[in-house]
């Protein structure tokens, strides 16, 4: 350093090996970094939300804890309770931590998962970016965009499926990209594996396995012939495949029908044909709706500017002559989740809410969410493409994510909390809390219609006696007075089991009081003449 | 070639006097209440009233406060702080405009005096394009057909015969740019900065339309070397220091935020508003009116807490992206296709690595993202997207671009000059006749009032004419017992398309056989 006394300049010298040494170790070092980052930035925000409440605000995520906490702790524990509404991995992966009181109301037992999920994607984004060719610009642009995103941040703090479908997605695609350049059988088994994981998170993954057996018939057929493809579809079936056929064999063995998740009275079939039958199930047979929906779902989720500059990436990327075909047409896969959530709203059978579009309610726009990554990718890809612009693009990006942290837009935190996604019932778990926690007796309800209920009642489950309780249930449904102190259910509506089963009771009626009338349900107690009568111990089956 | 740019600023000069809006006349605060001047007249909406009161309160009492009378002119955009009524804009709009105010009194047309001013910075404008296109190897003719766009087939007409913020604020981006490509000296920095603080007092969100041009300056305030295994990096301290000047437009600012708002740091936007002022003088607060609403609905108290940020929201931007670009009541394809070509120029510019191109794209990036998550992405009743005027001109830019590379293509050329024409003839009409458009969402309200149809397209300016309305203070003064403002508006069209067809004819001749390096 010296200083011209003339020009009243300063005049500094580095070396540039400095420079070239740090990029050089960003270069070997980048995928650690990112892991430590990740890690840190994961954990703050579990943190920050665990600590304002809302960690646990998705009636959802409430009730995956409940199940998880079922086949742990329950009157009748085990692993049937992991029912048919939902496939089960997430839920067995939460059952290692949740039965401890702690995982269980922090959420951190599902959350968990979500955020080795946000780690292992951001890092996959990474090295899928570099497999494309792209610099380490871009590379760290795209963990960025999809590692800072306000939603990403918020369901992976949650006991939500998203992020651990997310993750190994990703992880499936990725490999299917790897298999497509270097054909080898350990690539292809991998993507089966992950392929496989996630069949049992959710049905998206079944669509991915359909995708994938498309994409890998197409490059072996033309390459090698009809022989080498079916040879190849096999191998890559048995594996990607054999979360499926466990799930029909599950659903037969413990509910005797294979269909039962699809067809059954909790599946999302029944749910939408109530739908269907209270007229707002508008995307059914419609497809231009359900494409604006759904591309409505992912501008809120990823960002507007994200979406456009990842639509943009995209085609360049498709038109980009200096990448092998092979890679660009293994890439499609990225957007499985895309054509997969809009035929679910075409043939309806799935349901999605956008404000504007759907009245003013939200209702599952957090499923805008899958294709985060994907737009990440691109994003990534564009910004190294658009060498001249890529300041420019990060400065925009910049400019909306301030924006967007500072006034806290997330649409999945607002789909928790004043969606349809998410219903306040802290009145009914408060009085639960507040007058049955030091009382002996058991509470009826349906876990069906109130796992949220139970879940912020702070209560032990085995205090409530519920539709997987089996005997307890059948006798309590037909006795209340001598198994249930308190009831909790929806007076009137015919869509909750409980009143479903108490409402032509007659020793309901005698025997009860309604002691608190509450928005999302009612709270019945047994008049104390009959509480000498009641059994406040699980006897059955000891 | 000389000839040609006198002509053609006599031509501008000419469109933009025949244009400007006005009345004879000094108006006090009595005559400013009356509808003639206000809704029927050249202060038809809320933004001009307030500049415009500001405007009179500086030249005629030497004051930034409001009289009553002054105040109910100003209404509902008039704040109320310390017993006092002031203005809710950003003052320095009203403090450039007292100059053409004072000229104009003399001549006992004080009003159009101060709509003078913002004529002349949108000629400023136009030369200001015209010479960064040159400066970035445009073709000079493609250059002024470029300016020409801007002013006469985009929004920005609408606005350059009234009082608003936004040529001003658009002359100061570009002069940005401007020095920042033509000159890299400690002079052309420190106006750089200038220009960079000055903008916030123009209009607030100027702030960040001008950080791009801001982090070029400060790129430029170091100089490095890059020799073999070395860098050399030398800081000159007076480039540095120049930064410092910026301190100068913002004591001013910071100075009348203290006089007007009562603390330095407190902004126009976030005192509260008059809507209304009672016969006594008092005024009827926004606050009271939201309190008893809520006394009537039964409702809990809230808070209310006015901030820049939360004026922004990124959620709007898919709302405010349709709302500017393809919406019928505000979109470009409506008001301004031809802003089209400037986006087909970008797109080449971009992909020919044009010098200078990511300056301009982070400018209209700023400027058309911040403007859509603004939570008022209609600009109010406007005419057009008042909003992204700053964007036309850098997109005109583009579109002279477009014209060099595209000079030997007959058919696109004649689809360059219809789209024009068309853009031309819409804006034309805003600009004669009026900006008090509403926004489709207030319009189909209005409709469920008053029982009619109320159109929000440019349908509306068409429906003035029909009744023989225009605001040009030339018509209304010279013209209107002679001929009707559909006449009116179509000569001055004709004439602007006349002129454009020469410009496209003398371009393709001048440019045969000859490529033009871009």
């Amino acid at each position: 350093m010296r200083f011209d006394l003339k020009t009243l300049t300063v005049h500094l010298n580095f070396n540039t090996k400095i420079f070239s040494r740090i990029h050089s170790v960003l270069e070997k070092r980048s995928a650690l970094i990112i892991f430590f980052l990740l890690t840190m930035i994961s954990i703050t925000t579990f943190l920050f939300y665990y600590a304002n409440g809302l960690g646990v605000a998705y009636n959802d995520a409430r009730s995956h804890l409940d199940i998880s906490r079922r086949v742990v702790e329950n009157l009748t524990p085990g692993f049937a309770q992991l029912g048919s509404v939902w496939l089960p991995l997430p839920h067995l992966l939460s059952t290692l931590t949740i039965w401890n009181d702690f995982m269980w109301h922090s959420g951190l037992a599902g959350a968990i998962q979500s955020m080795v999920a946000y780690i292992a994607t951001g890092m996959l984004i990474y090295t899928f970016l570099k497999i494309l060719g792209v610099g380490l610009f871009g590379r760290w642009i795209g963990v960025a965009v999809f590692a800072l995103n306000l939603n990403i941040l918020y369901m992976q703090s949650t006991a939500m499926t998203e992020l651990l479908l997310i993750g190994t997605m990703t992880a499936g695609v990725y490999e299917l990209l790897m298999w497509h350049k270097e054909e080898s059988m350990n690539r292809l088994i991998k993507a089966g594996f992950w392929v496989l994981l996630s069949t049992l998170i959710r049905y998206d993954g079944w669509f991915l396995l359909v995708f994938a057996c498309g994409l890998i018939s197409i490059h072996t057929y033309r390459k090698y012939g009809y022989k080498t493809t079916e040879g190849v579809l096999v191998l890559f079936t048995t594996l990607a495949g054999f979360g499926i056929f466990l799930w029909f064999f599950w659903n037969l063995m413990i509910f005797k029908d294979p269909f039962y998740f699809a067809f059954g009275p909790y599946s999302a079939n029944a749910q939408q044909q109530l739908l269907e039958s209270a007229g707002v199930l508008d995307t059914k047979k419609n497809l231009p709706f359900s494409i604006q929906t759904y591309i409505y779902a992912v501008v809120y989720n990823a960002g507007f500017l994200t979406a456009l500059m990842g639509g943009i990436g995209m085609v360049l990327f498709w038109l980009d002559k200096h990448i092998k075909s092979d890679l660009r047409i293994a890439a499609t896969a990225l957007m499985a989740p895309f054509f997969f959530n809009i035929i679910a709203l075409f043939l309806g059978h799935s349901v999605l809410f956008v404000q504007g579009l759907h009245g003013n309610s939200w209702f599952n726009v957090r499923y805008g969410l899958m294709m985060v990554p994907t737009l990440a990718i691109f994003v990534g890809y564009l910004v190294h493409r658009l060498k001249s612009l890529r300041y420019v693009l990060v400065g925009l990006l910049l400019l909306v994510s301030i924006f967007s942290f500072l006034n806290k837009d997330a649409v999945t935190i607002d789909d928790a909390v004043i969606g349809a996604s998410g219903k306040n019932v802290s009145e009914v778990s408060k009085w639960l809390h507040d007058n049955a926690k030091e009382k002996d007796g058991f509470i009826l309800i349906s876990a069906a219609s109130h796992d949220a209920i139970i879940f912020s009642s702070g209560l032990q489950m085995k205090r409530y006696i519920h539709e997987g309780t089996g005997t307890y249930w059948d006798l309590a449904t037909a006795h209340p007075g001598k198994w249930a102190r308190w009831i909790v259910l929806r007076t009137g509506d015919g869509s909750d089991q409980t009143y479903r089963a108490l409402q032509y009771n007659p020793e309901f009626k005698k025997q009860y009081t309604r002691v608190r009338k509450l928005p999302f349900a009612d709270v019945y107690e047994l008049k104390p003449e009959y509480v000498k009568n009641l059994h406040t111990k699980p006897t059955i089956g000891l | 070639m000389k000839y040609l740019y006198v002509l053609f600023a006599l031509f501008c000069v000419l469109v933009m006097a025949f244009s400007i809006r006005g009345i004879q006349g000094n108006p006090t605060p009595q005559d400013l209440n009356r509808s003639v001047w206000k809704d029927d007249g050249p202060l038809e909406l809320s933004p001009e009233r307030g500049r415009y009161a500001l405007l009179y309160a500086l030249a005629e009492t030497n004051t930034f406060y409001f009289s009553p009378e002054l105040a109910k002119f100003a209404a509902p955009d008039v704040g109320y702080t310390d017993g006092k009524y002031v203005s809710l804009f950003a003052p320095t709009v009203s403090f450039i405009v007292v100059p053409g105010y004072l000229f104009g009194k003399f001549f006992n047309m004080a009003q159009v005096g101060s709509y003078a001013v913002i004529a002349i910075f949108a000629l400023f404008n136009v030369a200001l394009i015209r010479a960064i296109a040159i400066r970035l190897g445009i073709h000079p003719i493609a250059a002024i057909i470029g300016g020409l766009t801007f002013l006469f087939a985009s929004p920005a007409f609408a606005y350059a015969v009234t009082l608003y913020q936004h040529h001003i604020s658009t002359f100061i981006i570009l002069s940005g740019v401007y020095l920042l490509i033509r000159y890299n000296t400690l002079w052309s920095l420190t106006a750089i900065w200038l220009l960079c603080a000055l903008s916030i007092s123009v209009d607030y969100p100027n702030f960040l339309m001008m950080l791009p041009i801001g982090i070029l300056a400060l790129g430029r305030t170091f100089i490095g070397e890059k020799k073999e295994n070395k860098l050399s990096l030398s800081i000159p301290l007076l480039r540095v220091f120049a930064i410092f000047t910026m301190a100068l437009p913002l004591a001013f600012f910071l100075w009348f935020n203290n006089a007007s708002n009562g603390s330095p740091l407190r902004l126009s936007g976030m005192i509260e508003r008059a809507i209304e002022v009672r016969a006594n003088g008092t005024p009827l607060l926004e606050g009271e009116i939201l309190e008893a609403r809520r006394k009537a609905l039964k409702q809990p108290p809230i808070v209310i807490e006015k901030s820049f940020v939360s004026a922004f929201q990124s959620r709007l931007l898919l709302n405010g992206f349709y709302t500017h670009f393809i919406s019928p009541d505000r979109g470009m394809l409506m008001y301004t296709p031809v802003m089209l070509f400037g986006i087909a120029g970008l797109v080449l510019a971009i992909k020919r690595r044009m010098k200078y191109v990511g300056l301009l794209v982070a400018v209209i990036g700023f400027n058309v993202l911040l403007y859509s998550m603004w939570d008022d992405p209609y600009g109010g009743w406007a005419f057009g997207s008042r909003y992204l005027i700053p964007t036309y001109a850098i997109l005109s830019l583009f579109v002279a671009y477009f014209l060099t590379r595209f000079s030997k293509y007959n058919m696109m050329l004649l689809l360059f000059f219809a789209v024009l024409s068309y853009s031309i003839s819409v804006n034309t009409l805003g600009a004669i006749t009026s900006n008090r458009n509403p926004p489709k969402i207030e319009a189909a309200a209005l409709a469920e009032v008053s029982k009619r149809e109320e159109p929000y397209t440019y349908m509306r300016n068409v429906n003035l004419l029909n009744n023989n309305i225009s605001k040009s203070y030339i018509f209304e003064t010279y013209a209107a017992n002679n001929i009707s403002a559909w006449h009116y508006y179509t000569y001055l069209t004709a004439f602007i398309i006349i002129v454009s067809a020469c410009l496209l004819m003398l371009f393709k001749r001048v440019t045969k056989g000859v490529s033009h390096a871009v």
